[in-house]
């Protein structure tokens, strides 16, 4: 429901987006990577990236995004009352938490425990349950759940505890009668003699046997083929032990059924899973899942891109290359109002994450652009690197400092780590979202990874050149990058008093004319694919 | 899209020895029992119940507030209260640093860690504890007693977890609150 809205809201805000080539997943695609990139592919919505999203690896020299990483999980914990759940644990546990976090049946919200003695409220009229409230000393249990959200209470289907702690435990007695849970463990009881019987003795650890199928991969693969392939025909028949026993009255109650609001809703039924029941009394309070931390890593090289510190409440990272502090980032400075057919000078900042001083070269492509026209006045300039005694020094003398005086053409200024360049913008037709790409290179001065590189230049000298796209180590001391992006500046206008409009015949009375493609609808909709 | 320089009138800023800027036009009240860490802006029409204090006596601190915060224009900062064995009080809140809070949000958090987003006409309620790096969405209600763990995005009402954020969120969130106080200037 929500998403709509937020993928809209992201298009029509000015953005910046970079474009990760993937190398693993775009491998048949390869040739099409650089010279010709299409932003009207319908593939860039899942190509490019905001910066903040994307990784980088030293290792490749490469960005990597969401889709190249791997991810492996360090830690499991429950969102609600952070405890860090051992990875033993966590399958008995059915990757829920197993102490006092519960969600509400009705609304999904965190569920608090509540001693009954206490003097409480008397439930509210609006409560989206119909049953009756039983009073609440009757049930004699002294704790109780209930929902801060939509007031639902653990006593309105008789679930009272005895204890205020643990109280998964106590109904976990209730959750292993359930058929499915029941069904699961027979069936593991079947299979399991069999499995030992089939664990091959030597090839894989103990670990990779969880996986489902691994064990008889291994078999397949293991050279013990002859023996197991006779073991496993010994297998008896499975029996279903839990009979699932449909509700005689629901078919003739859901099809007498007048208010929707009297069964439960789909969310409702899915949060369930075990039963879906239909009728509201029936929902239980769920344990609450757990989340991950996970490690990242490169799926070329494998090294590591992201590995979180173990501790649940901790947001520190051991290991985090993220493509913020590691290639320029681009933003927009400023942005006027696009006008149909009327040269409009944007500015573009980038900064330099680097402690070295870095050569930027931009270009784009022309001919390809159905949007308009786009020139770069400075296609080439420099970025000072970031230092930090600039924090604490007072702005003024910083931009006096950095601002070098030879006021090149299109550099709008250059300040601190950053250098702002003008674009001049010419939109040609009335789109939605005038769009452009922009060809990123930039070179620095690798001195860190100076033994790294050389060795691997007297390796393999010839091939590195080439091989790995946009890298380039001609020159040892000299890192060089490229990459695509995608800047979108928001949608395009038409003149206000209609002076320029040569093609226009559209309604005038849509000033934003975003949405108003109707004369020139075909040329606007062919860019939105 | 960088955002751009927002001028104030002088006058109606009061900037102290630390650098917070604080409107004249907000409702601070108590505030003996308010801290705020240095750098925090606190716009027009804000509301700040520092009065609300634990019942007894002494000098407590009721609201603290870390560095470079924003509480943009008619925001509320209230601390949370309950009855605790038949005793009402209220219970003090604190915030950490870099946290933006929006136009026209209530506050009624326990806590509120370092690096955090809320958006605007959002309601967080009582002893709701925000962890640090955390982003709540517009028009957002965080029920009480909810935990928002690490690095999510919580969004609608009731609001549920939605999405993860990024791991540089961080430094995301600390250049943009450093970004804004730096933009926010006064004009005679």
């Amino acid at each position: 429901m929500s998403s709509p809205s937020q993928t809209e809201i992201r298009h029509i805000r000015p953005y910046v987006h970079y474009n990760c080539s993937c190398p693993d997943v775009n491998i048949s695609l390869e040739s099409e990577n650089e010279e010709t990139f299409n932003i009207d592919s319908p593939r860039i919505q899942f190509s490019t990236f905001s910066i903040s999203k994307l990784y980088f690896c030293n290792d490749c020299h490469q960005i990597r995004c969401p889709r190249c990483v791997q991810e492996e999980i360090v830690s499991y914990y429950c969102p609600n009352c952070l405890f860090e759940v051992p990875t033993a644990s966590v399958k008995s546990e059915r990757n829920r938490c197993a102490r006092n976090c519960f969600q509400c049946p009705i609304c999904q919200n965190t569920l608090s425990v509540l001693p009954s003695s206490e003097p409480q409220p008397p439930p509210s009229p609006i409560s989206p349950t119909t049953v009756p409230v039983p009073t609440v000393s009757a049930t004699g249990a002294p704790y109780y759940l209930s929902c801060g959200v939509c007031r639902w209470d653990s006593q309105e289907i008789g679930m009272t505890f005895e204890k205020a702690t643990g109280l998964a435990l106590q109904l976990q007695r209730t959750e292993d009668e359930r058929p499915d849970v029941k069904e699961f463990d027979h069936l593991k009881d079947h299979f399991e003699k069999h499995m030992r019987l089939n664990t091959p003795s030597t090839a894989l650890p103990s670990s990779l046997l969880s996986i489902p199928g691994m064990s008889s991969f291994s078999n397949r693969y293991g050279g013990m083929v002859s023996n197991n392939q006779q073991k496993s025909d010994d297998i008896v028949p499975y029996e279903a032990v839990a009979k699932v026993e449909i509700e005689s009255g629901l078919v003739d109650d859901l099809v007498q059924l007048k208010d929707v609001n009297q069964i439960t809703t789909l969310t409702q039924r899915i949060n369930q899973l075990s039963d879906q029941p239909y009728k509201v009394e029936r929902l239980q309070p769920q344990r609450i899942h757990l989340r991950t931390k996970r490690v990242k890593r490169c799926r070329s090289c494998r090294h590591i891109l992201i590995k979180p510190e173990q501790k649940a409440q901790s947001t520190k990272f051991k290991i985090k290359l993220v493509a913020l502090n590691n290639i320029p980032k681009i933003s927009i400075a400023s942005l006027p109002k696009l006008i149909l057919n009327q040269r409009t000078q944007i500015v573009l900042k980038f900064s330099n994450p680097l402690d070295e001083e870095i050569s930027v070269d931009l270009t784009t492509q022309e001919e390809t652009n159905e949007c308009g026209k786009v020139d770069i006045l400075a296609p080439h300039f420099n970025i000072t690197p970031y230092d930090g005694l600039w924090e604490y020094e007072e702005p003024d003398l910083i931009a006096s400092k950095s601002r070098t005086a030879p006021n090149s053409i299109g550099i709008y200024e250059r300040r601190g780590d950053s250098t702002s360049i003008i674009v001049e913008i010419t939109p040609l037709s009335e789109v939605e979202e005038f769009r452009f790409p922009l060809l990123v290179t930039y070179t620095c001065k690798n001195n860190e990874n100076d033994g790294a590189v050389t060795e691997e230049k007297t390796l393999d000298e010839t091939s590195s050149l080439k091989a790995t796209g946009g890298d380039s180590t001609a020159d040892e001391s000299t890192r060089t990058l490229s990459f695509w992006t995608v800047i979108g500046l928001g949608p395009v206008i038409k003149p206000p008093s209609g002076v320029s409009g040569t093609l226009v015949s559209g309604p005038r009375s849509e000033p934003s004319g975003s949405k108003g493609v109707t004369s020139r609808g075909s040329s606007g909709n062919s860019n939105r694919k | 899209m960088e955002p751009p320089i927002v001028y104030y009138p002088r006058s109606e800023y009061i900037e102290t020895d630390t650098g917070n800027k604080v409107s004249r036009k907000s409702v601070i009240c108590g505030s003996q029992n308010i801290i705020l860490g240095g750098k925090t802006i606190i716009q027009t029409e804000c509301v700040i119940r520092g009065d609300l204090r634990r019942t007894g006596g002494g000098h407590a601190v009721v609201v603290a507030i870390g560095r470079y915060c924003l509480l943009a224009r008619g925001s509320i900062i209230r601390p949370p209260y309950k009855t605790y064995k038949g005793i009402f009080s209220y219970y003090p809140m604190k915030i950490g640093d870099h946290v933006t809070i929006g136009e026209g949000s209530i506050v009624e958090a326990a806590t509120i860690g370092s690096f955090v987003h809320i958006g605007k006409n959002c309601v967080i309620g009582r002893f709701a504890i925000i962890k640090d790096c955390c982003r709540i969405e517009d028009n957002t209600v965080i029920p009480p007693n909810t935990v928002v763990p690490s690095f999510s995005i919580y969004e609608g009402s009731p609001g549920v977890f939605v999405d993860e954020l990024p791991e540089c969120v961080q430094d995301l969130y600390e250049s943009k609150t450093k970004d804004y106080y730096a933009k926010f200037q006064p004009k005679d």
